[in-house]
């Protein structure tokens, strides 16, 4: 059971190197980050024909801040997982990933909808209707 | 071309549909069915009410006597079991194949349902509250007649001769 | 300079199964740009398996996200529960997870088919699958007492035992259905009319499915091999139970359908490797404690990969859980593959994608 365990690096550089010693075992490995230099980290991680992309999720942590995930796997086998983490303000806007990531939109969409934060260029109205409760996924302050 | 013989071919075959309810479908014998109590063998734990997701199964609590009773709603369960493997006491609550029956609007099932459920809570909670306040009288009732006896003990005490 | 049209196929329309909106702009009858719209389904599960159920009870709220692949929700649920708790389950209990999987699967594979051939205009092919079908609700009925819902799966273990007399039908009517499963692939793969609406038609290439990340037999229709099945066995013995990829090369609504019925075969020879060779042990494992940390775990249900992430804070409520449907991932891929082609193919093309818009808008 304890193949899955998680490494931490904050280095595009250092990330490269480690990811062709890991995968011969199943690694997930959890790269911290943050939003300005995300697009660069995205960018120098991921090739169409050995990643592909799974989802983006947020998790809030109280006290208005939340946490973002971004996920990726690997096409090769073992096929480990990847998962880049940035932890923000839920005011500040967060950027996209689109250009490097073309599927990405729709998942930006989504989380924009249901946690109520504003992501660059995304579309307001894909997963929630104009009369439904704002931002469902919050922590509600009592 | 095959397609077009098939065709005129399946013209004399039987047809594929059961006539139902003429001729019964398949039915299992151990198909998930409504769940039946044995009060007999029950602790009255109350484990399976924890353990029962949309919440069919609820006790309510006599203030007088303390005694209590199981609801069950047909309706609101999903024949899923947990309650019978969370039971501590094997026999005390079984499935049966019995399949459940469509409700009617004179049963009142949704709201009659929730207002039992809520009663059934604050009931507890009442016999709990009233439990607690008469251990409270009680403990009150001990500790003033100690006070009492301590006193009567005392006032003797200085009529004995000192040595 | 020719007109353009906008033209909406509604959410509520004859051809679709789920529902799902799109906008198309057409020219002269050819499709140029597509948009969608999901979420008409959306109930909000991912709120309420956080702040009302407990943890125990979470495998049958989300067993109701979709109702063709409820098995393969409890399933990946339970399992990452388990990696939360860290527990380990007896080998008994994954070969029966197995089985009800690929029986999941042989049900579902051919409802999608049936929906194929009948907005594809071939009605009787419709009514021929469908009665063919009709046998794997039976034999659903049987092991897990239920035709849609399962409720099999628990946090430890499963809930029902394989009977012994139980195991000899499934293993009779699977013999029934092999002939029949053979006149299928025949008539899928060699009738002139319906050749003539599905080849060449929402042809989606090698370097699309790259560059809009599709998984699931969309991908595999297009020539790469991605299977979750296919991968390391951490939690499920695919390999040991006979399992194998099945690819074609050309993208279009042909090569879905040879795809689905190619994989038919394969979980047919899974069943009956199963139950020939099924081990002693426990159903489910006794436990206590409250989960903690983060855990994210993939399954592969009928239409692709299934993704769950949950993360406890040692109480008896979750803090969060993440659930991603394969639907959700095909979105992107999907708009892109109506272009270029007929308006009139478009209903044999939502049908080829086998959208399942309760998982993706949960």
């Amino acid at each position: 059971m304890n193949r899955i365990t998680t490494v931490q690096v904050c280095d595009a550089t250092k990330l490269i190197y480690i990811q062709k010693l890991i995968t011969k075992t199943k690694i997930m490995t959890r790269i911290e980050t943050s939003f300005e230099t995300l697009k660069n980290d995205v960018a120098a991680f991921y090739k169409m024909d050995k990643h592909h992309f799974i989802t983006m999720n947020g998790v809030d942590l109280g006290n208005d801040e939340i946490e973002y995930q971004w996920f990726f796997c690997d096409y090769e086998y073992p096929c480990a997982e990847t998962m880049f983490v940035a932890k923000a303000n839920a005011n500040v806007m967060v950027p996209s990933i689109r250009e490097v990531v073309e599927p990405a939109w729709v998942a930006e969409a989504e989380l924009s909808d249901l946690m109520g934060v504003e992501i660059e260029n995304a579309d307001k109205g894909f997963m929630l209707d104009v009369d439904s409760d704002e931002a469902p996924l919050r922590k509600k302050k009592k | 071309m095959k397609s077009f013989f098939d065709a005129i071919g399946n013209l004399f075959k039987k047809p594929v549909t059961t006539e139902f309810p003429v001729q019964q479908t398949y039915i299992p014998d151990d198909y998930r069915g409504l769940i039946v109590f044995e009060e007999s063998l029950c602790i009255w734990c109350r484990k399976c009410e924890m353990a029962c997701p949309p919440g069919a199964i609820v006790f309510s609590q006599d203030i007088e006597t303390g005694k209590q009773e199981y609801h069950y709603s047909p309706y609101v369960c999903i024949y899923c079991k947990e309650c019978v493997r969370a039971c501590p006491a094997p026999g005390a609550l079984l499935q049966s194949s019995e399949p459940g029956h469509p409700g009617l609007k004179e049963e009142n099932l949704n709201n009659g349902w929730n207002k039992l459920f809520d009663e059934s809570l604050e009931s507890r909670a009442a016999y709990a509250a009233e439990k607690k306040r008469k251990q409270a009288e009680q403990k009150a009732a001990t500790d003033k007649a100690k006070a009492e006896a301590a006193a009567e003990a005392a006032k003797q005490n200085p009529e004995q001769p000192i040595e | 300079m020719a007109t353009q049209y906008n033209i909406p196929v509604g959410a509520q329309h004859i051809a679709l199964l789920e529902p799902l909106h799109f906008k198309f702009t057409t020219e002269n009858e050819k499709i140029m740009k597509a948009e969608a719209n999901v979420g008409y389904v959306h109930r909000g599960i991912e709120q309420a398996c956080c702040s009302k159920f407990k943890f125990r009870q979470v495998s049958f709220v989300v067993g109701r996200v979709c109702g063709l692949c409820s098995i393969s929700h409890t399933t990946c649920y339970s399992q990452v529960a388990e990696k939360l708790m860290q527990l380990d389950i007896s080998k008994k209990a994954k070969y029966l997870r197995m089985l009800v999987i690929e029986l999941d699967r042989i049900h579902s594979h051919l409802l999608c088919l049936s929906h194929v051939a009948e907005n594809s205009g071939f009605e009787a092919l419709f009514m021929k699958t469908m009665a063919y079908r009709e046998f794997s609700m039976e034999l659903l009925e049987a092991v897990c007492g239920n035709r849609i819902q399962y409720d099999f799966s628990i946090v430890g273990g499963v809930t029902r035992d394989l009977r012994p007399d139980v195991a000899k039908m499934v293993l009779e009517k699977l013999k029934i259905f092999k002939p029949q499963l053979d006149e299928l692939v025949d008539i899928y793969s060699n009738n002139y009319t319906l050749g003539l609406k599905n080849k060449g038609v929402g042809v989606i290439a090698k370097d699309d499915v790259y560059r809009l990340s599709a998984v699931g037999p969309f991908a595999r229709a297009a020539g790469i091999p991605i299977d979750v099945r296919n991968e390391t066995e951490d939690t499920l013995p695919w390999k040991e139970a006979g399992f194998e990829v099945v690819t074609e090369t050309t993208g279009d609504v042909y090569a879905r359908n040879l795809v689905r019925l190619k994989e038919l075969y394969v979980s047919m020879r899974i069943i009956e490797n199963v139950i020939n060779g099924l081990p002693e042990g426990d159903l489910a494992v006794d436990f206590k404690g409250f989960p903690s940390g983060e855990a994210i775990n993939r399954l592969e249900a009928p239409r692709g990969e299934l993704f769950y992430y949950a993360k406890g804070n040692k109480t008896q409520i979750l803090e969060r859980l993440k659930i991603k449907a394969p639907t959700f991932s095909n979105v992107a891929a999907m708009v892109h593959g109506f272009h270029d082609n007929e308006y009139a193919s478009a209903p044999a093309i939502i049908g080829s994608y086998d959208p399942c818009l309760s998982c993706t808008s949960r």
